[in-house]
C-alpha cells in the first residue's frame, strides 16, 4: 500500500469531523471518498496533506509516518493535495501559479519539459499564461489548480471536489483528465459529492457518513448497492 | 516661484524616499505574516543608532555601517520572528501586544545605552549639489534617494523574479494553499520580517545624519503603519507595495507644500475613500480567511 490512513480521528475544537477512518491507497488507480456536505471528507484529505491535525491514529506514506510532519515535508515526499475551491494565487500569473507548484524542484532541468507537458495537456492554460488567474473562468481555474499540483511529480495526487461548480462538458473533461493521470501512473484519491461520476472513475469507493466510514468496497459494487444507489445517486 | 516648486520637490522626494522603505517593510509583514508590527518604529531607531555606534562613536566608514545597520536590523527582525510572532502565529492579536512589547524593549535599550539626549551625527558629507542659484541638493540626501530607488527595485525584483519571491506573493494570496505547493509558513514568515526589519533599518540609519536620533524618533511612523496597511490592502503584494510608496509620496508632498496635520488629514481621507470604493485596499482581492 502506497497510503494507509489508520484509525484516524480530527476535531476542530470541540467539533469532531472525523472519527476512526480508515483507508488504503494502493500504488495504482482510482480510490474514491464520496459522502454528503459535511460528512468530513474534506478533513480526511486535509489530515493527509497535513493541513489538519490527527489526534488519533497514523498516517503512512510510504511504509513512514507522515501525520506529524508539516505540510511542506508531506509534499516534498509526493503527497500533493488539489484543495476544495481550487485555491489558485489569484493575483499570479498562470504560469507563475504553475511555478509555485515546482517550488521545492530548485531549478531541475526537467521542471521546463513537465511545464510543456501540463500546457499540452491544457492548451487553455497556454493561451493565458501571462494572464492573471483571478481572471479565468471556474473551469479554467480547476484546470489550473491540477496542472500545478502536476508541476510538483506527485507521487499520490488527493483530490477535492473537482467538478465542483462546473458545467457539465468540463465536468467530462475533468474525469478525463483523472483517468490520463492515474494510467500515467500516479494513483488519485478523489473526493466528491457527485456520486456518479467518482464510482463511474474509481476502482475503489469509500462511504463517509458523518465522519465515520460507512462502507467500502470496490467501486462497481458500491455502484449497485442499494444504500449508495437511494442516498447518493438518487435512483 | 519654479525655483521654490523644485527644491519643495526635491526635499519632497527624500523625505518619501525612506518613508517608502519603512511602509513597504511593514506591508511586506503585515502581507505574508498577518501581523501588524507596532515595533515597525523602533526598527528604524535601532538603525539610526547603529549609525551613532558604529559611524559617529567608533568612525566606520558610513556606508560600511549602513550596510552592518542592516544586517543588524534584519536580525532583530528574525529574532521577533522566531521568539514573538511563530509562537504566536494563530492569535494575531497576541502578535501585535508582543510587538508593543518589544517596542518598549527596544527603546528602553536605546535609553539605557545612549541616553535621552538628542544625538547630532556629523554628515558623512557636506556636499551639495548645487542645480541653480535656489535649488540645492546635500549629497547625503541624495545618498538616501539613490539607496531607496536601488533597495526597492531590488525587492521588486525579488517579489517577480525569484523562487522565493513568488512563495512571499503565495503566502501572502493564500497561506494555506502556499503550504501545500511545499512552501513553509516559517520560512516565508522569517524572509518577510528580515527584510521588512532590514528596510526600516537601514532607513533609519541612511537618514540617522539628517535627523535627530533620539529613542523616540520612531513614534511617528505608527500612523504610517496603519494608513498604508489599510490602503496596500491584503492579497497582492505587488499592490501593498505600489500602495505604500505612493502614499508615503503623498503624504511627504502635502507635509512640505502644506504642512503635517493637512497631510495627515489628506492620508485619513485617502484611506476612508480607498475603503469607501475598494473595501479590499487598493490592490487587494482576497479576504484573510
Ligand atoms: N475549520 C473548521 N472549523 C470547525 N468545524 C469545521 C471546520 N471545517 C470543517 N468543519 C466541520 O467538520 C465536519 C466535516 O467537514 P468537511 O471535512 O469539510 O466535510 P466535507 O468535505 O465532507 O463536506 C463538518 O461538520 C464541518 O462543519
Ligand atoms: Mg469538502
Amino acid at each position: 500500500m502506497l497510503l494507509e490512513m489508520q484509525g484516524v480521528s480530527v476535531s476542530y475544537g470541540k467539533v469532531s469531523a472525523i472519527t476512526d477512518v480508515s483507508i488504503k491507497v494502493p500504488e495504482k488507480g482510482v480510490v474514491t471518498i464520496i459522502g454528503a456536505n459535511g460528512a468530513g471528507k474534506s478533513t480526511t484529505l486535509r489530515a493527509i496533506s497535513g493541513l489538519a491535525r490527527a489526534r488519533t491514529g497514523e498516517i503512512r506514506f510510504d511504509g513512514e509516518r507522515i501525520d506529524r510532519l508539516p505540510p511542506d515535508r508531506i509534499v516534498a515526499r509526493g503527497v500533493v493535495h488539489v484543495p476544495e475551491g481550487r485555491r489558485i494565487f489569484p493575483e499570479m500569473t498562470v504560469e507563475e501559479n504553475l511555478h509555485t507548484g515546482a517550488f521545492l524542484r530548485r531549478g531541475a532541468p526537467d521542471v521546463a519539459t513537465d511545464l510543456e507537458k501540463v500546457y499540452a495537456r491544457f492548451p487553455r492554460l497556454l493561451e493565458r499564461r501571462h494572464q492573471l488567474a483571478k481572471t479565468m473562468s471556474g473551469g479554467e481555474q480547476q484546470m489550473l489548480a491540477i496542472g500545478r499540483a502536476l508541476m510538483a511529480k506527485p507521487r499520490l495526487l488527493l483530490m477535492d471536489e473537482p467538478s465542483m461548480g462546473l458545467a457539465p462538458v468540463i465536468v467530462e473533461e475533468i474525469g478525463r483528465i483523472v483517468e490520463e493521470i492515474s494510467a500515467e501512473g500516479v494513483p488519485v484519491v478523489l473526493v466528491e459529492q457527485n456520486a456518479e461520476l467518482a464510482l463511474e472513475l474509481a476502482d475503489y469507493a469509500y462511504v463517509l457518513e458523518t465522519g465515520r466510514v460507512s462502507l467500502e468496497g470496490p467501486a462497481p459494487e458500491l455502484h449497485g448497492n442499494e444504500h449508495v444507489r437511494a442516498a447518493y445517486l438518487g435512483v | 516661484m519654479t525655483e521654490l516648486l523644485a527644491q519643495t520637490g526635491l526635499n519632497a522626494l527624500y523625505a518619501a524616499s525612506y518613508i517608502s522603505l519603512v511602509a513597504v517593510g511593514l506591508v511586506l509583514i503585515f502581507g505574508v505574516m498577518g501581523v501588524v508590527n507596532f515595533a515597525h518604529g523602533e526598527l528604524f531607531m535601532a538603525g539610526a543608532y547603529a549609525i551613532v555606534a558604529l559611524y559617529a562613536d567608533i568612525g566606520v566608514p558610513f556606508l560600511a555601517a549602513v550596510a552592518a545597520g542592516l544586517v543588524f536590523v534584519g536580525g532583530l527582525g528574525l529574532l521577533m520572528e522566531r521568539a514573538l510572532f511563530r509562537p504566536l502565529r494563530d492569535n494575531p492579536l497576541g502578535g501585535l501586544v508582543a510587538s508593543i512589547g518589544f517596542l518598549m524593549i527596544l527603546q528602553a535599550l536605546a535609553v539605557m545605552g545612549f541616553g535621552v539626549r538628542m544625538e547630532h551625527i556629523p554628515p558623512p558629507t557636506q556636499d551639495v549639489i548645487v542645480l541653480s542659484e535656489k535649488v540645492r541638493l546635500p549629497v547625503s540626501r541624495l545618498v538616501v534617494i539613490v539607496s531607496a530607488v536601488l533597495l526597492l527595485s531590488a525587492l521588486w525584483y525579488f517579489l517577480k523574479r525569484t523562487r522565493f519571491g513568488w512563495a512571499l506573493r503565495a503566502s501572502a494570496q493564500d497561506p494555506e494553499a502556499a503550504a501545500l505547493q511545499g512552501i513553509s509558513i516559517n520560512q516565508t514568515a522569517r524572509i518577510a520580517m528580515f527584510i521588512g526589519a532590514a528596510l526600516a533599518g537601514v532607513a533609519g540609519a541612511l537618514t540617522a545624519p539628517l535627523v535627530s536620533v533620539n529613542p523616540h524618533m520612531g513614534h511617528s511612523v505608527i500612523v504610517t503603519a496603519f494608513i498604508v496597511i489599510i490602503v496596500g490592502g491584503v492579497g497582492s503584494l505587488e499592490g501593498a507595495v505600489v500602495a505604500s510608496v505612493l502614499y508615503a509620496f503623498v503624504h511627504t508632498i502635502v507635509t512640505t507644500f502644506y504642512d503635517g496635520v493637512v497631510a495627515d488629514i489628506v492620508g485619513l481621507s485617502l484611506l476612508l475613500g480607498v475603503l469607501v470604493v475598494r473595501p479590499t485596499g487598493l490592490f487587494g482581492t482576497a479576504d484573510r480567511a
